[in-house]
């Protein structure tokens, strides 16, 4: 039981993790709150299958071989990212903070309505690695495949991304831009090269979380993305604003009290979990306005 | 023979406050010039123009002859034109050794970038002590050695550096300034800095001029200010 | 002779008179002139214009974008469903109602007006923590709590009805009705920009750091704008349900929290004069973009847009507006009128017709 939700609590926060990592990569390299990273996840999810109305989705690029469809849609969420860059938040490079941020909450809208418009609203059930749901005898604990493979896969995306930020001449640039983007300029850092790489990354990384949750419900809804990016961008919060390390553990930590809130909760007050969840981050920031991760003492960026 | 560095009717407004008023001036190529003043006279404004982290709003900068004008600041770095920025600006949570690495992005050669930061480090040992330390824990007159270093790692023609002596003890601005003009000395850089104080800058030598207003009100040698009352006129007289 | 001060003051007090003419003006217009489905949506705006002058309260005096104000359309509406359905109805449709609200049978009025208060008080109890957060990080958290009240109305069947339909409410709202209650709303946001509280908000918007070193207390004015604004909002979400007759969590979610931000930043965030001009401007488009999504018939062929253009295309305005005109339309201006009128004789101040919100 307690491993069971061992499991849950990883592979949860693993995907809240990620999803964070694609909100606060950003908001480091240009102080943006992307409200449209729902939208990025879900047009990835859309982009598995051909359009239609529907119930029952027929897979386009999803039916591409695994190896294939992997790097395939990830290029697709990094593409889409991109774009929603060059033509929205370029040429607001200049302008506030709330004004991005406003800015992308309507490229959000515009893009679900998109998907609107090409798919209708009914939800559709999708099979995509419809083999992975078997569960694996680990310890006392059934656990299904697809767990494990998240689990690893997060596990290995991190630990990538934690060298490529150390290690790599563009992960130093990004690093000194979300510390001082205007004197990283001055020594020569190009500002698009880094923002851009910073969204291809977030697309990326989008796609990823659009994959799992495709693989996990089995259901294509152009409003799934907005739970996990508002997870996420609590995560982003009580993480710190900006930092990306606390934003993976705030991932984890809120992962994990979901799922012991839905084990804790009565049966009848489950559908209420998320509810408690996000009173319970106002409630902690309450208490920690600077985030449950950064250093006490810490202000807060913005 | 071409100046390094020509500046010619530059102003620069914040709204209707003008920091800048058409300014001319030039620099030849491994000279050291300070600029002096009161405040609010116009002169980090004059950097951030040159550097291009603040906007001309008319007027021509160039550099060798080519215009830096409307140029992005990380295009002009890479001319070799580079910046020790007001208040240090040193990347606090990257170690002293990433910071310095931070500005050798356009550069290929990695022989070379190994031999400056052996330069680097020669010039300020105490920087290759702390090499991997996080650059927030020094002190404020190693992260003004460390600010220097880092805007040489870009190997620049010419470098600006606003207020070398802010918030630091007399004797750690000589020991900035003894760094500073030996690596000049080396290099063969040509060098603008801010500096308030007309003692200072007669004592390290070179040429200065003096801002009020942001204009210029006097332009000659920096030993021949603090003899003269040019200094306390142009903090407190009223003639431009 | 007036002081330049009182004059300014003069002028800036008869914002809401002039806004106020314009809507009557507005109302007469749709009635008289035009067919029923335009009184309908001349109805509508003048609805969007209390929730508009409400949300501007708050967000136009601070600088903190909120995405909650939904939120507290969507408690005002209920509560006043609550209290305005008739018991036999309830006892089917909403069975969890606690008996005192089970047998309640209010006329709209008062129902309306203690939705806004429930509001009111919820947004004191929420704003006492998320205003203590800086600016974005504010921002995130008014989503949280828009999230958290749409998760509790979407569950908790027996008392909200849950992701169904309320239906059945009292329609008390005509042209008349919602044209009250927006010219109520502005003369608040109007009083409420002037006033001291107003005016130290608006200082902490511009600078911070000043503006605490000057002893104001930022948190202590923008909650009592929060709790003025979600009010407003409040009453604007109980009447879109008293006009439509019927009420769902879904109708005060996403959409709306969207519109109402998209009316805002078109009109321009820095005067109540933009939120309304916002309110009109949008509304406008989304009754043409409507219409279009139904069908235009041009000789033979009919053409229509698909469903979900309307918010594309409204997106799209708001994000080249953001870019082109970041001020919005009215640039941070109020409407006032001119300078010798409001002195109540001919001086020589010929002031513009136009006045720049000083701050």
């Amino acid at each position: 039981m307690s491993l069971q939700l061992l499991f849950d609590a990883l592979s949860l926060g693993g995907i809240y993790a990620i999803a964070a990592l694609g909100i606060a990569l950003i908001f480091g390299v240009m102080q943006l709150v992307n409200f449209a990273h729902g939208q990025f996840i879900a047009c990835a999810v859309f982009a598995l299958i051909l359009p239609s109305s529907q119930a029952v989705a027929e897979l386009g690029l999803g039916r591409l071989p695994t190896p294939l469809l992997i790097p395939v849609i990830l290029g697709f969420g990094a593409a889409l990212a991109l774009l929603a860059e060059a033509a929205v938040f370029r040429p607001l490079r200049n302008a506030a903070p709330v004004a991005l941020m406003v800015a992308s909450f309507a490229l959000g809208v515009a893009l679900q309505n998109l998907l609107l418009v090409i798919y209708g609203s009914r939800p559709k059930a999708v099979s995509l690695w419809a083999g992975l749901g078997h569960p694996v005898q680990i310890g006392g604990a059934q656990v299904p495949l697809l767990q494990l493979l998240v689990i690893g896969a997060v596990a290995l995306i991190l630990a990538g991304l934690a060298l490529m930020l150390k290690h790599s001449r563009i992960g130093l640039e990004m690093r000194a831009a979300a510390q001082d983007f205007g004197m990283a300029r001055l020594l020569g850092v190009r500002a698009n090269r880094v923002i851009s790489g910073a969204f291809a990354l977030s697309g990326a990384l989008a796609a990823v979380v659009a994959l799992v949750m495709v693989a996990q419900t089995g259901v294509a809804d152009v409003r799934m993305g907005g739970q996990i990016m508002l997870i996420a961008f609590i995560a982003t919060v009580l993480g710190g604003m900006g930092s990306l390390a606390g934003a993976v553990a705030a991932g984890f930590a809120i992962g994990a009290a979901s799922a012991l809130l839905q084990m804790a909760l009565p049966a009848e007050a489950r559908p209420f979990r998320d509810a408690f969840l996000y009173g319970l981050v106002i409630l902690v920031l309450l208490f920690r306005p600077q985030g449950l991760f950064a250093p006490a003492g810490a202000k807060p960026r913005v | 023979m071409m100046a390094k560095l020509g500046i010619h009717d530059l102003a620069v407004r914040y709204g209707k406050l003008t920091a800048i008023a058409d300014l001319s001036f030039t620099v030849a190529e491994g000279e050291r010039l300070f600029i002096s003043g009161p405040n609010g006279a116009g002169k980090s404004s004059l950097l951030g123009a040159i550097s291009g982290a603040v906007r001309a709003d008319h007027g021509r900068i160039e550099m060798d002859g080519d215009i830096l004008t409307g140029l992005g600041p990380e295009r002009i770095a890479r001319r070799g034109l580079s910046m020790v920025p007001e208040g240090r600006r040193i990347f606090g949570a990257l170690s002293v050794r990433e910071n310095l690495l931070v500005g050798t992005g356009m550069r290929r050669d990695r022989a070379a970038i190994a031999d400056d930061l052996e330069t680097a480090f020669t010039a300020f040992p105490i920087l290759r002590d702390r090499a991997n330390a996080p650059a927030g824990a020094l002190s404020g007159g190693q992260q003004q050695m460390l600010a220097i270093a880092r805007a040489l790692m870009t190997n620049p023609k010419v470098m600006l550096v606003d207020e070398p002596s802010l918030g630091l003890a007399p004797r750690i601005v000589d020991e900035v300034y003894d760094r500073l003009c030996a690596l000049q000395a080396l290099r063969g850089l040509t060098l603008v800095i801010v500096e308030q104080s007309s003692t200072r800058a007669a004592r390290v030598g070179g040429r200065m001029i003096l801002m009020r207003g942001g204009r210029i009100v006097a332009d000659g040698d920096a030993a021949t200010f603090a003899a003269t009352d040019l200094m306390s006129e142009a903090y407190f007289g009223d003639a431009a | 002779m007036l002081s330049q001060h009182t004059i300014r003051r003069r002028m800036a007090a008869s914002t809401p008179l002039v806004l106020a003419l314009g809507l009557l003006a507005f109302v007469l217009l749709a009635t008289t002139m035009g067919d029923r489905a335009t009184a309908r949506m001349a109805t509508e705006t003048l609805i969007r214009v209390t929730l508009v002058a409400g949300f501007w309260i708050f967000v136009g005096n601070s600088g903190v974008v909120s995405f909650g104000h939904a939120a507290f359309a969507c408690v005002g509406a209920y509560v006043s469903a609550w209290l305005t359905l008739k018991p036999a109805m309830k006892g089917t449709l909403l069975p969890g109602l606690p008996d005192l609200i089970a047998a309640a049978d209010w006329p709209a009025l008062p129902a309306v007006l203690t939705g806004g208060a429930l509001a009111a008080l919820l947004a004191l109890v929420s704003g006492a923590a998320i205003l203590r957060l800086s600016g974005i990080a504010a921002s995130i958290a008014t989503f949280a709590f828009l999230a958290m009240v749409n998760t509790i109305w979407a569950n908790w069947t027996p008392v909200t009805g849950g992701t169904s339909s309320v239906v059945g409410l009292d329609r008390y709202v005509t042209p008349w009705v919602a044209l009250g209650w927006a010219v109520a709303a502005l003369i608040a946001a109007s009083l409420y920009g002037l006033s001291a509280s107003g005016l130290a908000l608006r200082a902490t918007r511009e600078d911070e750091v000043a503006a605490s070193a000057s002893g104001i207390d930022r948190y202590r004015h923008r909650l009592l704008a929060y709790v003025l604004s979600a009010f407003f909002c409040g009453v604007g979400g109980a009447l879109m349900g008293h006009f439509i007759g019927v009420i769902n969590p879904d109708a005060y979610y996403l959409n709306l929290t969207f519109l109402m931000l998209a009316m805002l930043v078109v009109g321009g965030i820095g005067s109540l004069s933009g939120a309304v001009a916002g309110v009109l401007a949008l509304s406008l488009a989304v009754e043409g973009l409507v219409r279009m999504e139904k069908g235009v018939t041009l000789g033979a062929t009919t053409f229509a847009l698909p469903a979900g253009s309307q918010e594309i295309i409204i997106a799209a305005a708001m994000i080249l507006v953001l870019i082109f005109r970041p001020a919005g339309l009215l640039a941070g201006r109020e409407i006032t009128l001119p300078a010798r009128w409001v002195t109540g004789r001919g001086t020589t101040h010929n002031g513009p017709a136009t006045d720049r919100r000083e701050t």
